[in-house]
This record gives C-alpha cells, sequence and structure tokens, in this order.
C-alpha cells in the first residue's frame, strides 16, 4: 500500500515537471498563454527615496554652477551636431571668471587639460536576486545585459590600450552602492550601465541614453526609481554624494558621452532593424550615474516589451552588433568625435 | 507502454540530445548512442574541399585537419573570430550530422529533447531552437543539469553538479522543474583546468612546443585531484626532438584549480535550502560531465563537504550519455498532446 502511495506521488512529481518543461518551452515560442512578464512595483518608499534624490538634485541645480549649460531646457538628442569648442577670455585675477570660465566653457575639460582615459568600467544593470525586466518570452534584462556587457568587453580589449572591467561577470547580486564602489576603487575614467527599457503599453522599441542630473519628466523620474531600487545608500551617503556633483567635468563629459553612446545605438539599431525610435539623451537622477566620480552614462540598449525586440536580443549576432553600436559611442567619444558614426564602417576600417 | 504504442502508430523516433561544449552526444528511441567533439569545420577554400573531399567536417576529423578549415565550436565564447552566425550554422550541422548517426527511416518524424549549457539557454533558447528546428518535428530545450537528474530520476532532495568544459552548472531538484534559484552556473569547468595547465607547462617548460589541443589531450587522458601512485609523463617536442616531460604535478594543480569554487558553490546552494532538505540533499549530490571523470574528484568533494554534516556525493556512471538518456526519457515521457505546439 505504501508503495503504492510512493509511486503515485512519483507519478505526480513526474507529471509536474513534464508540465512544466512544456511551458517553458512555450514561452521560448512566446506562445505561453499564461502571465509571465514582470512589471516593476512602485512603492511608496521607494517613492519617497525617489522624490529626497530629486529634491536634492534639485537643490545642487539651484546652487551649483551656471545650470543652463549643464541641464538645459531643451533635451539634446543624438541627432544634433555638437558645438566645437568656443574659449572664452579669462581674467587670471580674478576668481569668479574661473567659475564663469568653467560654467561656460563648451571645451570638456579633460580635453583642456589633455586628460586621458585608461580604465573603462561596464556595469551591466542588475544580475542575481534581480532580473530587472523580464520579455514576454522569459528573456530577462539581467542575462542580456551581462552578455552585450562581455561581448563590449572584449571588443574594447582588442584594443591593447584600455583596462577594462565590470562590475560583475557573473549572474549575482550587486548592489547599487558596490558597484560605485567598484568603480572608484578601480580608478575607472569612464563608467557605462548597460540596461534594457520596458514599455508595457507601447509596442515599440526606443533607444535612449542617460547622464545624471534632475529628472526631465515623470516617467524618467519613475524609471529611475526602478532602477535606483537596492542601492543600499543611506540619506547621508545621497547628501554627501550629490554634493559632489558641482564637479564641472563630470558633467560635461557625460553629457557628451551620452551623446555620442546615444547616437551611435540609435542610428545603427535603426538601420538594422529598422523600427528604433530616438528618445535622446536624457537627465534623471540615477544612483549609479550620481555616485561615480567620473564621465558615467546609462545606456536603456533595447526594449524588451517588444515582442521583435525580444526575438532579435535572443541571438548572438544582434547581441554582438549591440555591443558593436556601443563600442563605437565609446570610441566616437574618446577620439573627439572624429569616429564615423556607423560602427560597421568602424570594423571595416580595423 | 502506452506511449511506445504511440511510438509504433506514427512513427516517431524519439531523440535526446546533449550540446556540450565539449562533445554532444545522441541518445534515440531506436537503441542508437552516439557521441561527437563539438567541432565543426568548412574547408577553407575550393583546393582545401577537394583535398577533404568533403563540404563540413566533425568532431575530430574537422580538429585532425584544423588547418585546412575554418574550425567552431559553436558553444563556446570567445573562440569564435569570424562572426557569430557560423556558430549558429555550426549548431546546426551538429544536430543534422546526430540525427543523422542515429539513423532514422525516411518516413520517421523526429521528437527531440535537447539539453544545453544552462547559461547558454538563457539567451539563446530562440537561436537553439531555431538552429534545431530544421531538423526535427518538435523541439523542447531543457538544460543539461536537468536533463541528467530527470533521466537518473533524481527528481527530489538532490543536487547535480554538471562540470562540463565551458561551464560547471549546479542544478537542485526538489520535486518540480528548477527555477533559475535551484540552478547555477560558474566558469571553473574543463576548459579552465586547460588554462591553467597550459599556464603551468609553459612556466615550467619555457622551450618545449605544446599547444592547447595538446594540454587538452593531456589533461583528459591524466586528470587527477590530490594523490595517485603512477607519475605522468608525456612527450613534448624540445627543439625539433621528441623530449619527455614529467608533468603530474601541473595536472593536479590544475585540476585542483576549480575545487575552491567548486566547493564554496556547493555549500552556498544547499544553504539556501530548509535546514531539513540540506541534510537530504547532501547525501544525494551527482558529479556529472566530463570533470566527473577526473579521478579523486567525487572523494576531494565529499571530504570537504564532510566539515558541513554527513554528505554523500556519487558520480554519474556514463557522463558521456546521461544528457542525451535523461533527455531521451523526457522525450519519451512527454504527452503526444505537448509535441504538438512545439
Amino acid at each position: 500500500m505504501i508503495s503504492i502511495l510512493l509511486r503515485k506521488r512519483e507519478l505526480k512529481v513526474r507529471e509536474a515537471i513534464i508540465r512544466g518543461v512544456y511551458e517553458e518551452n512555450l514561452k521560448i515560442i512566446g506562445k505561453y498563454n499564461g502571465i509571465i512578464s514582470k512589471e516593476r512595483s512602485f512603492s511608496l518608499k521607494k517613492m519617497f527615496l525617489t522624490f529626497v534624490i530629486s529634491v536634492a538634485a534639485i537643490f545642487m541645480h539651484v546652487n551649483y554652477l551656471s545650470p543652463s549649460s549643464f541641464f538645459p531646457e531643451n533635451q539634446v538628442t543624438a541627432n544634433i551636431i555638437i558645438q566645437r569648442p568656443v574659449t572664452l577670455p579669462v581674467d587670471p585675477d580674478n576668481p569668479s571668471d574661473y567659475r564663469t570660465f568653467i560654467s561656460n566653457q563648451k571645451v570638456p575639460l579633460s580635453r583642456m587639460f589633455g586628460l586621458g582615459v585608461r580604465t573603462i568600467m561596464i556595469d551591466p544593470g542588475h544580475g542575481g536576486a534581480d532580473t530587472g525586466t523580464m520579455g514576454k518570452m522569459g528573456t530577462k534584462e539581467k542575462d542580456i545585459t551581462l552578455d552585450i556587457a562581455k561581448r563590449l568587453r572584449d571588443r574594447l580589449k582588442k584594443y591593447g590600450h584600455y583596462n577594462v572591467l565590470m562590475t560583475r561577470e557573473q549572474d549575482m547580486t550587486i548592489p547599487l552602492n558596490k558597484r560605485v564602489e567598484l568603480a572608484g576603487l578601480s580608478k575607472a575614467d569612464l563608467f557605462i550601465s548597460v540596461h534594457l527599457n520596458y514599455l508595457p503599453s507601447k509596442p515599440i522599441n526606443i533607444i535612449e541614453t542617460y547622464y545624471f542630473g534632475p529628472p526631465s519628466d515623470a516617467k524618467t523620474l519613475k524609471l529611475a526609481e526602478q532602477e535606483n531600487a537596492g542601492s543600499q545608500y543611506g540619506l547621508s551617503d545621497f547628501k554627501e554624494m550629490i554634493e559632489k556633483i558641482g564637479e564641472t567635468l563630470k558633467l560635461q563629459e557625460s553629457k557628451e558621452f551620452a551623446a555620442s553612446i546615444q547616437k551611435n545605438l540609435f542610428l545603427n539599431i535603426k538601420k538594422e532593424t529598422g523600427y528604433a525610435y530616438d528618445f535622446g539623451i536624457k537627465r534623471a537622477p540615477f544612483v549609479v550615474l550620481l555616485g561615480v566620480d567620473v564621465p558615467a552614462v546609462l545606456a536603456e540598449v533595447s526594449c524588451l516589451s517588444n515582442r521583435e525586440e525580444e526575438m532579435k536580443l535572443n541571438t548572438e549576432s544582434h547581441r554582438e552588433n549591440v555591443a558593436h553600436y556601443l563600442e563605437a559611442g565609446i570610441l566616437d567619444y574618446l577620439n573627439k568625435g572624429e569616429t564615423r558614426n556607423e560602427a560597421k564602417r568602424h570594423t571595416e576600417r580595423r | 507502454m502506452k506511449q511506445k504504442d504511440i511510438q509504433k502508430e506514427d512513427n516517431i523516433l524519439f531523440v535526446g540530445i546533449d550540446l556540450g561544449t565539449s562533445r554532444s552526444s545522441i541518445s534515440a528511441s531506436n537503441s542508437k548512442r552516439e557521441w561527437i567533439e563539438s567541432y565543426v569545420g568548412w574547408p577553407k577554400d575550393f583546393i582545401s574541399q577537394q583535398v577533404i573531399g568533403k563540404l563540413v567536417l566533425f568532431g575530430s576529423e574537422a580538429l585532425n585537419n584544423r588547418l585546412s578549415v575554418d574550425l567552431c565550436r559553436p558553444l563556446e565564447r570567445g573562440v569564435i573570430k569570424e562572426g557569430i552566425e557560423k556558430s549558429e550554422d555550426a549548431v546546426k550541422e551538429i544536430i543534422k550530422h546526430l540525427i543523422e548517426l542515429a539513423k532514422p527511416e525516411s518516413a520517421q518524424k523526429i521528437y527531440a529533447v535537447v539539453g544545453v549549457p544552462a547559461d547558454t539557454l538563457k539567451i539563446n533558447k530562440l537561436a537553439i531552437r531555431k538552429a534545431v528546428s530544421e531538423c526535427v518535428h518538435s523541439l523542447m530545450v531543457v538544460t543539461e543539469p536537468f536533463a541528467v537528474a530527470y533521466g537518473m530520476n533524481l527528481l527530489n532532495n538532490s543536487l547535480v553538479i554538471d562540470i562540463g568544459a565551458g561551464t560547471t552548472d549546479f542544478c537542485i531538484m526538489h520535486g518540480t522543474i528548477p527555477s533559475e534559484e535551484d540552478q547555477k552556473t560558474i566558469f571553473n569547468a574543463g576548459d579552465y583546468v586547460d588554462e591553467q595547465l597550459y599556464s603551468y607547462l609553459s612556466e615550467r617548460y619555457p622551450n618545449s612546443r605544446f599547444n592547447r589541443n595538446m594540454v587538452r589531450q593531456f589533461k583528459e587522458q591524466y586528470s587527477f585531484v590530490r594523490e595517485v601512485s603512477d607519475e605522468i609523463h608525456v612527450e613534448i617536442p624540445v627543439d625539433g626532438k621528441p623530449v619527455m616531460h614529467d608533468i603530474k604535478n601541473e595536472v593536479r594543480r590544475a585540476c585542483e584549480s576549480i575545487m575552491p569554487a567548486l566547493i564554496e558553490t556547493t555549500t552556498e546552494m544547499i544553504a539556501r535550502f530548509d535546514p531539513e532538505f540540506q541534510v537530504k540533499i547532501k547525501n544525494n549530490i551527482v558529479l556529472a560531465g566530463g570533470g566527473s571523470l577526473i579521478r579523486g574528484i567525487r572523494e576531494y568533494l565529499q571530504d570537504a563537504l564532510k566539515e558541513y554534516g554527513p554528505c554523500n556525493v556519487s558520480c554519474v556512471q556514463d557522463p558521456l550519455f546521461a544528457g542525451s538518456d535523461g533527455a531521451l526519457k523526457l522525450a519519451q515521457d512527454m504527452p503526444p498532446k505537448y509535441w504538438e505546439p512545439l
């Protein structure tokens, strides 16, 4: 009798497992009807945290150097031509002139002083228990970002003169404060965080790139809240970090870096797939961008809510291409915009 | 019995395929079992095609002709230098070739369950389905350690550690299909051992000429952890002359280099579970994959884990076919209605 019961129980387990395998495979081909896409929750606690960051960022925005040069009202998109250097006369005896000079300066300070980039830190978004967003086929943001980041690392390493590091090389949970800490410890000169977007209401693929600043709209604020979840920073940490934002070099460079990434990503993805939308470069109070002392951007390289895009992201060739476009964006930025925009042409040259 | 009747009626050949980084195998319901090394080679040009006499080479044949073919090990990251499409084509070729080796009858439908490394499946599932689906009538894709667990009836309270070439996959079974939290992948596996061995040998014998393929063969032939009584001497050319080299210490160091990560991940995986289940899982740890053939690895792991209480580690009987046999069992147990939409 006991053996019959055990046998029945085993059969039940086996049936459940077989059904699980079947459902997993239905998900892969997009025929599974169960609710699998995960939308991020927006808890009151997180709302409060985001509010605090935003208020602090706006406070900084008002009190620090000329805000108009850092956060222009009109959004800068990837398609615009970045203006070339314009130098202003400076009176060496008048300290306030330096402030005016710095705040109005169109020449990135790193270039003015000939600062080079040796260490590039790539941050694959999410990881471990934090899956990020998830497509209808079950594709997880954390897996795609890790794969693209690894491909980007390999591509940049081939040049031989960059020390390319990653905040994570495996599927593991790393709090945002740890990522920021890693960038600081490794003395990174450039920081790029790779993420995927999710637009539940619209079946489109959008490309957008962020650098640190007060949010330009409600959607950006919500996105920042999502990406900041699990930062493990306290309010005092935020205050300290926000005070640092007066560092002109970082702001200038981050904006230009974001423009370069966005331009290369959008133009090439649009050319490759034909259905991408350019949402341009934007400001947002992402913790991971705020805490890093060097030029830093967060690139939303694709949109997992778009079914076609999710299918494409499941192919190695598309992920390799995205890494390629990011590489072109980084090189374009590092080479002062002299690199041609299209990553494919860039390859041919090498 | 019921399934067998359906099989007869519909003339279906069920196949289980283990698509590994280093070796791939097939087990079919017509009792055929075959394996190849996961290498695909296409003749580089017209002349090499004429010399080789084939459009595509597989496994050891591709390796032996590696100077005249474009060689591809499709499931390995980093080796492919000539574009990614090639690796997708290579997966297609391997599956096609394995199915040919299973010798299906001309009118037979092929229903396949394919086991792939856990990490590969996460982001390449559609590509793998696409590559495989051309060769079969219906298809399901699962992770390798899960296929091993299913085949060995380790459905509950067990931990399968599949030590492959590219990755070591951990999979805890607790009566349901393993979720992501139940599985973990680390990169300390066969290829890592090869890298270590290559570097140790280069350091000790800087004037000797050996390549990575030779190092892999040394590992496969002599791998061990802890201690073995026999000496390990291999022939490696120095200035063109074959010279015997003692590589025992280097082989041991290279093989033991994966053990700390293996032990740490095993304890971490087990610790996630309720203490009551931890005891059960610790007594049901199974090593699979080519890495389970490393001499002394079972005892090494078992002794290391004893620190955390009594445990029992065993190895699969046939690591080469454990994955494909499990995948075949899954294919045969799958109700016919589940095959239809896939």
